[in-house]
Order: C-alpha cells, then structure tokens, then sequence
C-alpha cells in the first residue's frame, strides 16, 4: 500500500465501510503523497456530507393516510364510471361545440337565398350584353314593335 | 394482506399508516421538498393499490414497495431537468466556511445548522450524477446499504450497481477536490495580499 496509489480503494467503496487498518495504511500513505491526500479529504469529506444527505428525511404529515385514501376513492370512482359514459363526459365540449356551429351554418345557409339572388339578378342586368354593346341601360331598352318598326321604316325610306 | 387485495379501503389505509415512513425515506433521497416527497409517495400508494393483485407475497411487502417508490421517483427525477454543473462561486458563505473547518475538526459532533449545510452541499455534488447513480451513492454511502439491497430496492444486477457506485463516488470525490483545491487557492492568495 504504501507505494501504491490508494484512490483506487477510495473509489471502490465507502471510507465509512473500510476497516481500521486499511484506513492506517492509507492515511500512512497519504502523509507522503500530496495527490492522494488531496484524494483522501475529498473522499472523507464526500462520505460526511453524503451521511448529512441520507439522514435528512421527510416525515409523514398525519394528514397523509387520508389524503392517500381520498385520492384512492377519487380514482375509484372514475374507474367504475363506464367507458362510454367516460367518453361522453370528455368529449361533450367539443360535441357540444359542433352543434352549434353546425346549426348556424344551417340558419345562414337558409337565410342567405333570399337576400343575395336578388342582387345577383341586378348585377347580371347592369353588366348585359345588349346594354354593354350598345352602350344602353336596361332603362332605355326598345320594345319589340320599336325595333320592327325602326327597321321597316328604314325599308320604306328607301323604296 | 388478503384483506387489502381483496379492495377492502381499511386495509389499504393500514397499508398506508405501516408503511408511510418507509416510502417518505425512499422518497426523501430524491426530493427535499415536502411537497414533492408527499407527492412521490401518494404516487406510489396508489400505484401499488392497482397492481396489489400482482403482489405474489415472495418478498416482503416492504421490499415490493420500496422498488416501485424508488422507481416512480426514477421516473419523476427524469422528467425534472438537470442543473449544471456548479462551481465553487456557486458555494454560499455557510457552505464554504463548513468546508474550512471539516478537516480541522474530525468530530462526529455536529449542529443541526452544519448538517444542512453539510446536506445542501450533498445535493450540489450530487448533481453532477445521474438520479440512478446519485441512488447507488446515497444507497450505500449515505445509508449502509449493502450491494445487494440496492440491487433488490432498484431491480438492478449487483454488477450494475457496483459500477455505478464506484463511478458516482468517483464523480462526488473529484468535484469535492476540485473545491477543496479552490479553497486552498483561494486561502493562499489571501495570506498573500495580508
């Protein structure tokens, strides 16, 4: 041990866990080699403040046994729900949501005929052929007996 | 025991009082906030209820319930982000004033004020290890645990846990030399400027 390097067995296990002699002989060793005193009160100190870390434990509330047992009955009774009823209850929002926007899609749908042929016919009429070529509006149109009348004018004009 | 597997609530809740300590110890090494302890624990009453049909009745109940405890907090410590790597900067005045006087004082005496310094200071270099190692460590550093009743408490081999022990003691002792050599430096400098 003494020319040997001890971190190795400082590694290996606890400082706390080694016998009597084993820690003489490092603690020998460690007199001459600065490393493995550095290593030493490294590992010393480690298994000090380790033992301080273990021993700080959390007691149990006395509220603790009941509120376990709350939560267990609460688990219980979500368990024994059926599943379609479990289903239902976490889906009822967005089913619910879909109602709703389904109905008025339904209304608006209905509703929209009746105001929006009416302006579609005035835009049809304002943007005619006849009107766009001969620069009419719908106002001025000639009848009929005008036309015929404007032709056989013409023809009886010209005989 | 038949009792509780049975689903009777009077058993589950002696179940519960018998063995609360036990789990909150469990618990205790991962977390030290209570909230997070009572947490974990009821985690694990209640995971334990559900799989009691499971429960052979091999080992001790105990045992069964010290394996899912030190798994549920596992899975819990995992999904907590890691801190990094602390620095001796980091080290509050208390905790560097606690490293000043250990190798002076070598008694076992110890205030209540210096054992939390001295647990704080336990977290920080745990940090650096992984929750699985950091429990090997604490296992059979901090509470004697043999090799085996880590092995039994994890569901690791004991070939696994000795190697985690072996390099998470190595982890811890070098992050506590590197602090200790800072404090020497930082000792040294200051005799310099006096």
């Amino acid at each position: 041990m003494k020319d040997k390097h001890i971190i190795e067995v400082l590694d290996n296990a606890s400082i706390k866990s080694l016998s009597e002699t084993q820690v003489n002989e490092i603690q020998a060793h460690a007199r001459e080699c600065v490393s493995c005193r550095d290593a030493y009160d490294a590992a010393r100190l480690s298994a000090v403040v380790l033992q301080s870390r273990a021993h700080a434990t959390i007691e149990p509330s006395p509220f603790f046994q009941t509120r376990v047992m709350a939560a267990w009955r609460e688990q219980q009774a979500v368990e024994n729900v059926p599943a379609i009823w479990r289903l239902w209850n976490s889906a009822k929002v967005l089913v619910s949501t879909m109602a709703v926007t389904t109905a008025a899609l339904a209304v608006v749908s209905l509703m929209a005929p009746a105001s929006t042929t009416p302006l579609l016919d005035q835009s049809l009429s304002a943007y005619s052929a006849e009107s766009v070529i001969m620069g009419q509006s719908s106002d001025d149109q000639m009848s009929y007996e005008q036309v015929l009348s404007t032709i056989y004018e013409d023809d009886d004009d010209a005989r | 025991m038949r009792q509780a597997q049975d689903g009777e609530e009077s058993a589950f809740a002696e179940i519960v009082r018998r063995y609360s300590p036990r789990v909150f110890s469990v618990a205790s090494r991962f977390f030290r906030q209570r909230s997070l302890v009572e947490e974990a624990a009821q985690e694990v009453f209640l995971k334990a209820f559900t799989q009691l049909g499971s429960f052979e009745g091999r080992g001790s109940l105990e045992g069964w319930l010290t394996r899912i405890a030190t798994n549920t907090c596992l899975n819990m410590v995992r999904g907590a982000k890691r801190r990094p790597e602390f620095t001796v900067s980091d080290l509050t005045e208390d905790e560097q004033s606690w490293l000043d006087h250990q190798p002076i004082d070598r008694s076992e005496q110890r205030s209540v004020e210096n054992n939390l310094v001295a647990t704080d200071l336990a977290d920080r270099l745990l940090s650096v290890l992984s929750p699985e190692d950091q429990q090997a460590l604490l296992m059979i550093d901090g509470e004697k645990a043999s090799i085996k009743e880590v092995a039994e408490a994890t569901g690791w081999s004991e070939s696994k846990v000795k190697v985690r022990a072996f390099r998470a003691r190595r982890k811890v002792r070098e992050a506590m030399e590197k602090l200790l050599g800072h404090r020497s430096k930082d000792r040294a400098s200051e005799q310099v400027t006096r």
